[in-house]
């Protein structure tokens, strides 16, 4: 049951045997306080084993709640279920009967200064163990979820190529719908460039548009899955997060590719000439035709 | 400047229809003067469209040559001729070809737009050219709120926009009612009398009579050229 405790070693536990001392206390899961309705400056005893009696020498502990401990954000503890207990060093090994031996501790120091020479001393000290410094411990833990996310922008990118073909469709028909408007503008001598420059913006318009909406979408789901997700376990992570760079890679291709979908689609419409875009009949050109003089 | 403002020698042209030759226009030579309205009739097929196809520059002669305002028209790049007839060339179709998503005025201003006359020119050109065609009141709506007859003034203002010395007009009356028909051949009349040359083509035997010259084509030819006034 304890068998995954975290433990916190506090400056002072380190230091040699107490004298006389005051009720032990106890830092306590905040899901776990809310679980069994504990609250700060409660008393509990911590017994090694389920249903233990404090009675037994040893074997128990009175112990106040003086801190509740809210998890962090750290994805790689989201999937675990389990409660955790922080409790003074000593105490632990005391109940548990387990002597010298820990499996982590955590030193916290002020400043990154202190947070290097105290890293360069312990591991110079150290036998059979070794120090990292718990932001390169968060790298290593989290590779994973690199992964997942590189993953994510991958299908995010295919699906943004995905709509531009869907653009690009939607953006011939459109203009097929307009072989007659646009035979007349170029009758009328509205230049093949002014064409294809409207077609584009247009497509632009769609793709920007479309994007503003995909991200206040996005945004809107993101806000539902860490609601729903946080609820499910109970941690502040943020499970999707529309960041600024996501937004403007998103945008920024779309705008691309809305450009390039309408310059495509418009090509159609000025490769014919005004004549066969109304009659909607292809001229069969042949060499004969330039040559016949009769 | 010549009081020819367009002139066509031996123009030919022909399609190749699945193997089959086509001759739709067989050597017409033609010279309209400066302020003359000339109406082009004959049997349909005889190559009538073809023919003020080849004379607004939309359309390339097999052989033969065009020319406008000095110009050798049938010699320009496709850009070219597209700049050309933005603006020397007004044209007219039997069906309008406005623009649907845009309000008359819009329509209008299109080709000063294109021509990149300043916005505040553009709307007060084009208010003027709409109280010429008699449709001020309409400069907010869009084509599919117009009649036929006023769908095809918005087309002749927005033909005149960029005060072109040619107005072309392929059966402009052909979709209108013969009330409404007789206002458009009026309102051509009066474009003519305002200074602008007018070659039309049509079926339409009151618009070609109120023509000043009227040429009869027959099989690709010139078969008939008269003034009637
Ligand atoms: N793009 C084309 N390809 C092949 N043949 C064509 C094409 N355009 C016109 N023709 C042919 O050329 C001939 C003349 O056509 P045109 O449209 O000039 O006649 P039209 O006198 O204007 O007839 P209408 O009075 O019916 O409008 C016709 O036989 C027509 O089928
Ligand atoms: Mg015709």
């Amino acid at each position: 049951m304890l068998a995954a405790l975290l433990i916190a070693a506090f400056s002072q536990s380190i230091d040699s045997t107490p004298p006389p001392r005051p009720p032990r206390t106890v830092a306590i899961d905040e899901r776990l306080a809310a679980d069994a309705g504990i609250h700060v400056g409660d008393r509990l005893l911590l017994t090694p084993t389920p249903g233990g009696d404090v009675g037994s020498a040893g074997s128990g502990d009175s112990v106040i709640v003086s801190a509740l401990v809210r998890r962090r954000a750290d994805p790689s503890e989201v999937a675990r279920a389990e409660y955790r207990v922080r409790m003074h060093l000593d105490e632990l090994q005391a109940l548990i009967g387990y002597g010298d031996r820990v499996d982590r501790f955590a030193v916290s120091a002020r400043g990154t200064a202190g947070t290097d020479s105290a890293l360069r001393r312990i591991n110079d000290a150290a036998f059979g163990f070794r120090a990292y410094r718990s932001r390169d411990i968060a790298v290593e833990t989290s590779r994973t979820f690199l992964v997942v996310s590189r993953f994510h922008r991958a299908i995010g990118v295919i699906t943004i190529v995905a709509s531009a073909i869907f653009l690009l469709c939607i953006m011939l028909l459109k203009v097929d719908e307009r072989r007659r408007d646009v035979a007349a503008l170029r009758l009328m001598g509205i230049s093949a460039r002014s064409i294809v420059r409207s077609v584009m913006v247009e497509a632009a318009l769609v793709a920007v548009v479309g994007s503003a909406v995909g991200v206040g979408l996005g945004w809107l789901s993101s806000q539902i899955i860490n609601w729903h997700y946080r609820g499910v376990y109970r941690t502040p992570l943020a499970f999707a997060v529309v960041t600024p760079g996501i937004v403007l890679l998103a945008v920024s291709l779309s705008l691309a590719l809305g450009l390039i979908a309408g310059f495509v689609a418009a090509q159609r419409l000025v490769h014919m000439s005004p004549l066969e875009l109304l009659s909607g009949r292809r001229e069969e050109r042949s060499p004969a035709a330039a040559a016949t003089a009769g | 400047m010549s009081d020819v403002v367009m002139k066509a020698s031996d123009l030919r042209r022909e399609y190749h229809m699945g193997g089959e030759l086509v001759r739709a226009v067989r050597g017409v030579t033609l010279e309209i003067a400066r302020g003359d309205y000339v109406a082009i009739v004959g049997p349909s097929g005889c190559g009538k469209s073809t023919l003020l196809n080849l004379l607004g520059g939309i359309d390339r002669p097999t052989t033969g040559s065009v020319t406008i305002e000095g110009s050798r028209i049938d010699q320009l790049s496709d850009a070219a001729a597209t700049r050309f007839r933005l603006h020397h060339i007004g044209f007219v179709f039997q069906r309008f070809y406005l623009m649907p998503a845009l309000t008359a005025i819009e329509n209008i201003e299109l080709p000063m737009a294109e021509a990149k006359i300043p916005r505040d020119k553009r709307v007060r050109r084009g208010r003027e050219l709409l109280a010429y065609v008699g449709l001020e009141a309409r400069y907010g709506h869009r084509p599919a709120q117009l009649s036929g007859g006023e769908q095809q003034r918005v087309a002749i203002a927005r033909a005149l926009a960029n005060k072109p010395q040619l107005l072309l007009a392929d059966e402009p009356t052909g979709e209108l009612d013969a009330k409404t028909g007789t206002e458009m051949i009026e309102l051509l009349a009066q474009v003519n009398r305002d200074g602008t040359t007018i070659v039309v083509v049509t079926h339409d035997e009151d618009l070609a009579g109120a023509a000043h010259r009227v040429v009869h084509m027959r099989d690709g030819v010139v078969v008939d050229d008269r003034r009637q006034r």
